[in-house]
């Protein structure tokens, strides 16, 4: 069954569209990301233009971590004093970003800047949680083996405590200054605007790497940011790019809401390692997927990119 | 749309003017193809008549019908991948301005059967005519040139927005034609205008036009026009939707 999408204007098969989004929804509940860097992707393979896609996604990754966050807010793990603070900074970030994304459209650049991002993004961020998980993996075995664990030594001042404008946050046991917070948060906010992605990927290894901020508060803080910063990216994207397809929207987020209960379940049995192993894995090939459009001699050296209609 | 109907006015009104020897006229299936959340795509037919009197000139040869449609004009570009390292970016790209975002040329049989090349281009046979010409340039620039025009037209052809249908006119009788005209899904909203012209012996004796409005209509119309005119609104909808949604899925599915 075919279904006319009224924004990207063209036919697209409805069962299609709503097993992409339970797809995407089963990866995002089994890893707790917003699933936003496998959706952007997958809708311009099938045909969407390319800043109806980014802009859509938007609409998919705000439901779902609504969904994500409540659950977070429940259970009272997550830090809303530190939420704020990278909101702020995102808020600032996603205005820049669909200010960047509408230039780079007008200027004919954006299917190749999406294109490139996304290859050194997934690529490093991929091989990044690649090699730190196989390392706790080992890790972890040598543990068992010595039978005790090694005390991390924790430094008496971080760098990002040495700047200036110190704000405490109880539930992170954190005090540091909120340049570093907000400038996290303004990077997030525009690499997501721009990719039609959440940054959960980006902001949740930021968060327990760089500031050692506990692991059961990060995803729901980082949760929180992606809802408002996806909220403001949305209403932004449908004022100044005006491509965000609302049926292509809701279709996607009926799908993606389904698929997220069985990712959630089957999630729950992944041990932690194992999780940023695959999680990795599936960054990696997203990556290498996009770097062979790119690396070697294409079959056709010319491409079609554009077509603005005159109304 | 005002200007849209006055032009399909306009169109009708030379599709039935007056004529010298043959006449020629045209009616379509329809005038407006309806964009509804379940549109896939849709037919037009045009049907012709050719109307002899007693001053035509008398033909050995059958008449053939040649159909182009034109699709609304828009901006296209091609960009040409070049080595940069390892990985291949575009190098250089040609904006073609202001060309019919469809094409499609029909006949009974190959226009290069029917008429000569000079007619062809004449008669705006290829998507090609509707540019600038490039005799005058140098000639290495030539070269760039019609490279990216072959692509433009290899590119369109494969996604289906221009379209070479020999087998698209029917002469139902030596002066009663029907040609179908298939418009894809993805084909832009716009204002479409088929030429027609009847040929005999490889002269053209006869050129009308008819032209049809693709538009969206009802809920699909709406959200378009919402999307474009009411931009806050639709984008404040849009995002109490998918926090509703999202706040759904939690309370339908919560488990503790």
């Amino acid at each position: 069954m075919q279904i006319y999408l009224p924004i990207a204007e063209l036919p697209l098969s409805l069962f299609l569209l709503l097993g992409m989004g339970a797809a995407v929804g089963f990866i995002a509940g089994l890893f707790g990301v917003g699933g936003g860097f496998l959706l952007t992707p997958f809708l311009i393979f099938i045909g969407v233009p390319a800043p109806v896609a980014v802009a859509t996604s938007s609409v998919h990754i705000a439901a779902s971590s609504v969904t994500g966050a409540l659950t977070y807010w429940r259970r009272q793990a997550l830090d809303s004093r530190l939420g704020a603070v990278l909101i702020v900074g995102g808020v600032l970030g996603t205005a820049l970003g669909v200010l960047f994304f509408n230039q780079m459209r007008r200027l004919g650049y954006l299917d190749v800047i999406i294109t490139l991002s996304y290859v050194t993004l997934l690529m490093s961020i991929g091989c990044l949680m690649f090699v730190e998980s196989i390392g706790a993996m080992l890790e972890s075995r040598k543990q068992q083996r010595a039978g005790v664990a090694p005390l991390k030594a924790a430094p008496e001042k971080a760098w990002h405590q040495r700047l200036p404008f110190h704000m405490h946050f109880a539930r992170s046991k954190l005090t540091t200054s909120v340049i570093p917070v907000v400038g996290l948060g303004t990077i997030i906010g525009f690499i997501g605007t721009v990719l039609g992605i959440g940054g959960g990927f980006l902001v949740v290894p930021a968060l327990i790497y760089l500031f050692r901020i506990p692991t059961n508060v990060v995803v729901g803080t980082s949760l929180l940011q992606i809802v408002v910063t996806m909220l403001v990216a949305i209403f932004l994207h449908a004022t100044i790019s005006q491509a965000v397809d609302v049926i292509l929207g809701l279709v996607l987020v009926v799908g993606g809401v389904i698929g997220a209960q069985f990712g959630v379940r089957t999630g729950q049995t992944l041990k932690g390692e194992q999780f940023r192993l695959l999680l990795a894995m599936l960054i990696l090939a997203v990556g290498v997927r996009f770097a062979f459009e790119i690396v070697g001699k294409p079959p056709d050296p010319f491409v079609i990119s554009t077509v603005e209609v005159e109304r | 749309m005002k200007r849209l109907s006055a032009l399909l006015l306009m169109l009708a009104g030379l599709a039935a003017q007056p004529t010298r020897a043959q006449e020629l006229v045209l009616t379509l299936s329809t005038r407006e193809v309806a964009i509804t959340s379940t549109y896939t795509g849709a037919d037009v037919t045009a049907f012709g008549f050719i109307e002899r009197d007693v001053r035509s000139v008398p033909r050995t040869e059958p008449f053939e019908v040649i159909a182009t449609v034109q699709g609304p004009v828009g901006d296209i570009v091609v960009h040409r991948k070049g080595q940069l390292g390892p990985i291949w970016l575009t190098a250089a790209r040609e904006r073609f301005a202001r060309i019919p975002t469809y094409f499609a040329v029909l006949s009974a049989r190959p226009v290069s059967e029917i008429v000569s090349h000079e007619n062809a281009q004449r008669l705006k046979l290829s998507l090609t005519d509707y540019l600038p010409p490039i005799d005058t340039l140098p000639p290495d620039e030539i070269t760039a040139q019609s490279e990216f025009r072959q692509a433009l037209l290899r590119l369109r052809a494969e996604e289906g927005a221009l379209h070479i249908d020999p087998k698209a006119v029917t002469m139902v009788r030596p002066n009663l034609f029907t040609v179908k005209v298939n418009v894809p899904g993805k084909a832009p909203v716009g204002l479409y205008v088929i030429n027609i012209s009847v040929v005999a012996e490889g002269i053209v004796l006869r050129t009308a036009q008819a032209g049809f409005v693709v538009r969206k209509v009802g809920f699909d119309a709406a959200v378009a026009d919402a999307a474009k005119n009411r931009a806050p609104l639709y984008a404040l909808i849009t995002a109490l939707i998918a926090v509703l949604l999202g706040w759904f899925a939690n309370f339908a599915f919560r488990r503790d």
